[in-house]
């Protein structure tokens, strides 16, 4: 045997060993359901997306304490969404870290994604698998709208379900809430470029039209960009009565304090792009103060229903809880929930049967009722408002639906 | 506001806004000037150099949310601030020539060039490791006084970017053009080997601008966080391009040049936003940029070709 031969059978063996260690399945493997978690974890949008982590940990964390699911234990598999490129969320990475999930033929759902851009990105590779992933904040109507089918669902069946409303409500209800309860009669509409952003600002921008109000321009905004002065000086020139911004953390940052020092007076308003809870860090307290902004889930975290919860959570996870951190802790619930009734039918526990269970689901959860319609968007469909007070963020009133 | 303040106060932000462009412009074109290098980690020195100084504030104990100061201590605080500040970014800018540079210098092409975005890249994941990708606030130490200018209005910070911008123009040309280390740098411009057998020490001038173009970089770091009042692993990016745009369409090497660029740049963004949208606004500036590099290659001050390709 001369010396090539040897090293291409010492590679072919080597192969052989790697293909013989590989799972077969979930049955061969043992007992373990891995669930798929791409959020945004470095970025702008950090802190929301720890919260939203740490709030699907707890209830892996609960689930597993008991000893599981009809035996099966929960792992998460978790990935970052967010490149430094970026410095936020970046939907082609988002589409990476989904490839992996299906790649591994342990996972069997997912939570996330926490930004509608990757949402995008990554529903039609759901699709593809028919694997269920069950999104916790990602709002942008699009992504579950059957007429977008063919580009976000090409298989048909809905993949992508969410434990929060969309933003078919939760822009226009913002602008119900500033025409009845602030009486505003113009306003100013920006977004920040990304698929979330621009998707709610459009949302806002046509509801507040209906309602009457004068819409006196719409701008979109360089999140990179140091300067919004520009763009300030010009909308203070047209003096609206209010000024929405739809999009995410890294140019509200800049947007706060340069429009406290442009306009102070006028109304802003956000979405949950800006329910962030180190804005004041980012932004100064003063700057934020003022600010209005929503959530696409009822308001949770001060109810007192869920007080058990909250401390639960503080003492365990060692930060303060958010509203999507909840509606993660239940996507988890659900899933869970699938499972259970998967295996109690004496089905195979595959990705198709358990997003047919997920589909299927009516589950009594912290947050009230959760059952999906057809395209996998949730039932319940309240809007909350908040107001940025003194540096934190106050409760205001569930958002008027007219 | 009526639409005539609407324009005056948008041409008071765009002169403002330029001399952002120019301060950063200025460190960036003298090297290029003396070594015909484009350096692009210039804007990532400027970059690093907003987080220097913050290190340098909170060692001093101000912070964003702190008290803000007035009198003797607050002009105490600005000068050990600057100083340290573009001591460390101008020490920065010698390591990056020692380390990444001088082994390059006889290299042909674009070799140097590419380094510095590398350079760059290392910079700004560094920073991203070490501050995190979140908007960092800076303190604003500067009061907040303004003006009328009719319903428009003219603040001090931008009074003060406005004066510096011009006094640092104005002593940068005087050192290129009137003193002997000025000389010098010209001198192994137009041709180091010559230069060398009149005995100048070119290594020790080589390094003496990237100090001088660095701490400028620093200079112009600590304008940007008082002004802006937040710093970013980022801002290099943006705010760097449109400084580079500054400095080519004012004929790159040229430092008046740095300037008028900048301030045409600051006033295309501003004017062009009011009228069409900020969302065009890279459009407009590079569309212009174009436009220049067709019609007047060398800029619109920049009088000859560069020497070296």
């Amino acid at each position: 045997m001369n010396r090539r031969t040897l090293v291409i059978g010492i590679a072919v063996v080597a192969l052989v060993g790697m293909f013989a260690s590989l799972p077969s399945g979930v049955t061969a493997q043992g007992k373990v359901v891995k669930i798929g978690f791409s959020l945004p974890l470095t970025g702008a949008d950090a802190d929301g997306a720890d919260a939203i982590l740490k709030g699907a940990q707890m209830a892996i964390a609960e689930i597993n304490a008991k000893g599981g699911v009809k035996g099966y234990k929960l792992e998460a598999v978790v990935f970052d969404s967010a490149t430094p490129a970026a410095g936020q969320y970046d939907p082609a990475q988002a589409a990476t870290n989904y490839k992996k999930f299906v790649a591994d033929t342990l996972v069997m759902a997912a939570v996330g994604p926490v930004m509608s851009g990757e949402g995008k990105a990554i529903s039609p590779i759901m699709s593809e698998a028919d694997m269920a992933t069950i999104t916790p904040s990602s709002t942008n109507p699009d992504i579950t709208d059957p007429k977008f089918q063919s580009q976000y669902r090409p298989k048909g069946k809905a993949v992508y379900f969410r434990t929060v409303t969309t933003d078919a409500f939760q822009g226009p209800n913002m602008a119900n809430y500033l025409f009845h309860s602030q009486k505003i009669k113009s306003v100013y509409v920006l977004d920040d470029g990304g698929a979330f952003g621009v998707g709610i600002a459009d949302s806002f921008q046509k509801r507040a039209g209906e309602l009457g109000v004068k819409i006196l321009g719409r701008d979109r905004l360089d999140p990179k960009e140091a300067d919004y002065k520009t763009i300030l000086t010009k909308i203070k020139g047209l003096n609206p009565d209010a000024l929405y911004y739809g999009g995410v953390m890294q140019a509200a940052a800049k947007l706060a304090p340069q429009s406290y020092e442009v306009m102070p007076k006028v109304i802003k308003a956000g979405s949950d792009g800006v329910y962030d809870l180190s804005w004041p860090k980012q932004s100064g307290k003063e700057a934020v103060d003022g600010w209005f902004c929503s959530q696409a889930s009822p308001e949770l975290v001060t109810s007192p229903k869920l007080e058990a919860w909250v401390s639960k959570f503080k003492s365990a996870m060692k930060r303060d809880p958010t509203n999507y951190a909840i509606t993660s802790y239940n996507a988890v619930l659900v899933i869970a929930d699938a499972v259970e009734r998967t295996a109690a039918s004496g089905k195979p526990l595959t990705r198709s049967a358990l997003r047919d269970a997920i589909q299927a689901t009516k589950l009594s959860s912290i947050q009230g009722p959760i059952a999906f319609d057809a395209n996998g968007d949730i039932l319940t469909r309240t809007v909350s408002i908040y107001q940025w007070r003194d540096g934190e963020i106050k409760y205001v009133s569930v958002a008027p639906e007219k | 506001m009526s639409t005539l303040d609407v324009v005056l106060q948008q041409i008071v932000n765009g002169l403002a806004l330029g001399m952002m462009y120019a301060l950063l412009a200025l460190g960036f074109t003298m090297v290029y000037g003396i070594i015909e290098l484009i350096n692009f980690s210039h804007f990532s020195v400027f970059m690093t150099g907003t987080f220097v100084g913050l290190v340098v504030l909170n060692l001093m104990g101000v912070t964003a949310g702190g008290r803000s100061l007035t009198g003797l201590p607050l002009i105490g605080t600005l000068a050990v601030l600057f100083v340290v500040t573009m001591a460390v970014t101008g020490v920065l800018g010698v390591l990056i020539e020692r380390v990444c540079l001088r082994s390059l210098r006889n290299v042909p092409g674009s070799a140097p060039m590419i380094t510095t975005i590398g350079v760059a890249f290392i910079l700004i994941n560094a920073m991203l490791l070490t501050w995190g990708p979140q908007t960092q606030r800076f303190p604003q130490l500067l009061p907040n006084w303004r003006w009328a200018l009719g319903a428009a209005e003219i603040t001090f910070k931008q009074v003060v970017l406005f004066v510096v911008g011009l006094v640092l123009m104005l002593a940068l040309s005087h050192l290129v053009k009137r003193t002997t280390l000025g000389k010098t740098m010209r001198a192994t411009a137009q041709d180091a080997d010559a230069a060398r057998m009149m005995g100048i020490d070119v290594d020790r001038v080589i390094v003496l601008t990237f100090f001088l173009g660095s701490a400028l970089a620093g200079a112009g770091s600590l304008f940007f966080g008082l002004y802006y009042g937040f710093t970013g692993y980022y801002i290099g990016y943006t705010t760097g391009l449109r400084a580079f745009t500054s400095a080519v369409l004012g004929g790159i090497g040229s430092i008046p040049g740095a300037v008028v660029g900048g301030l045409f740049i600051g006033l295309t963004q501003s004017l062009g936003g009011q009228l069409l949208g900020v969302k065009w606004t890279d459009v407009i500036i590079f569309s212009i940029l174009i436009v220049i590099m067709v019609f007047r290659p060398n800029g619109l001050l920049g009088a000859r070709l560069p020497q070296k390709a």
